[in-house]
């Protein structure tokens, strides 16, 4: 039996979506079988089937690295302090000077 | 809008709603037993098809012959036909009411019901009784998917050594009732005559055999596959000793309580 993944979309609406998978022993049951299992009641009219074997797969470790880089993250709290310590620099200089 | 209709053209028609009936609960009933999940879930998908057809033909009959007279036919005069407690009111097929408990011999009964199926519906698509010619049109809609799901398991299992050598097995069991399937109503003369159906349903027996032959590839010599090699035919008048135990199982709920509404 080869393992498959089902993908499905509504004709003119949004994007193939993953529905599930299914185990099969060749492709024809395994699109007879994903009717049945996933669009018996019409959950789209475009179907989509995947062996798994074909699907080329980025595992875990090799994904991970990413998962740590805070210097790529844009979020404005490393500009936001220097604003702020520059802010206090020049109050500082202000009352130094008067 | 003539339609023609008496009781000659009820009866063949019938004997089409009462097969399609009972191959469509036989069907269903492998949900939860089937051998695997999803295909639990497409038979008793395609048993769900043909009780539509069985429902869209008793209609007919309700409606003596217009479905939508009326306004439409009510259900419980479906149910009255789907149900009927008297067995001289069937005109069933034994092969639909023979007992299958092995996942082979179900199998095989659905490729061979299918494959005449086909033929029946060929022979009504252009009925005189246009309701019937509508529900034609409606079912091969569904059939050509019945047809290719049965054939998809037979192309993966019949080479497989156990699998094949139970499904061989099983077509050597079902054969002979199988070819009961063509037996006529004593009506079918009439619906003939009439154009309801455009010839008698045996007429397309070879090319069913053909088929057969095609399909499973083994010496089926030894049974029965032309009109005339069949036992004589007996109107389809009898019911088998399966009969009994298939439409207590059917009735189960209203014989519990035959007053309840749902």
């Amino acid at each position: 039996m080869k393992r498959y993944e089902i993908f499905l979309k509504k004709d003119g609406r949004d994007e193939y979506r993953h529905a599930g998978s299914l185990n099969a022993p060749d492709d024809e049951l395994a699109l007879i079988l994903a009717r049945e299992t996933y669009l018996r009641r019409a959950e789209g009219d475009r179907l989509w089937l995947v062996d798994r074997a074909h699907l080329v797969i980025g595992d875990t470790d090799f994904v991970a690295p990413n998962a740590n880089k805070p210097h790529r993250h844009n979020d404005g709290d490393r500009i936001a302090e220097r604003r702020r310590r520059l802010r206090e620099e020049q109050r500082l200089n202000e009352e130094g000077a008067s | 809008m003539t339609t023609p209709w008496n009781a000659d053209i009820q009866e063949f028609v019938l004997a089409f709603a009462d097969d399609e009936h009972l191959m469509g609960q036989q069907h269903t009933e492998w949900i939860g037993v089937a051998p695997f999940l999803e295909e639990d879930l497409a038979f008793s998908s395609i048993g769900q098809d043909e009780l539509g057809h069985a429902a869209a033909l008793y209609a007919i009959v309700a409606g003596d012959g217009d479905p939508d007279r009326d306004g439409g036919v009510d259900d419980r005069r479906l149910d009255a036909l789907a149900f009927d407690p008297d067995p001289h009111r069937w005109r069933s097929s034994q092969f639909v009411e023979a007992t299958t408990d092995d996942w082979a011999h179900a199998l095989v009964r659905h490729w061979l019901y299918d494959a005449a199926e086909q033929l029946r519906w060929e022979l009504v698509a252009d009925s005189s009784l246009k309701p019937l010619a509508g529900v034609a049109t409606l079912a091969e809609r569904e059939e050509w998917f019945h047809r290719r799901h049965a054939d998809g398991l037979l192309d993966v299992l019949l080479p497989a050594p156990d699998a094949g050598d139970r499904l061989r097995t099983a077509l050597v069991d079902l054969l002979p009732l199988a070819v009961g399937l063509f037996d006529p109503v004593a009506g079918e003369v009439e619906a003939v005559a009439s154009g309801v159906t455009s010839a008698p349903f045996d007429s397309r027996m070879p090319e069913w055999a053909d088929r057969v032959r095609a399909r499973f590839d083994g010496d089926l010599s030894s049974i029965a596959l032309s009109p005339s090699d069949r036992p004589t035919p007996n109107g389809r008048t009898t019911r088998s000793n399966a009969f009994g135990r298939l439409l207590s199982r059917m009735r189960e709920v209203l014989d519990l309580d035959s007053s309840a509404i749902w």
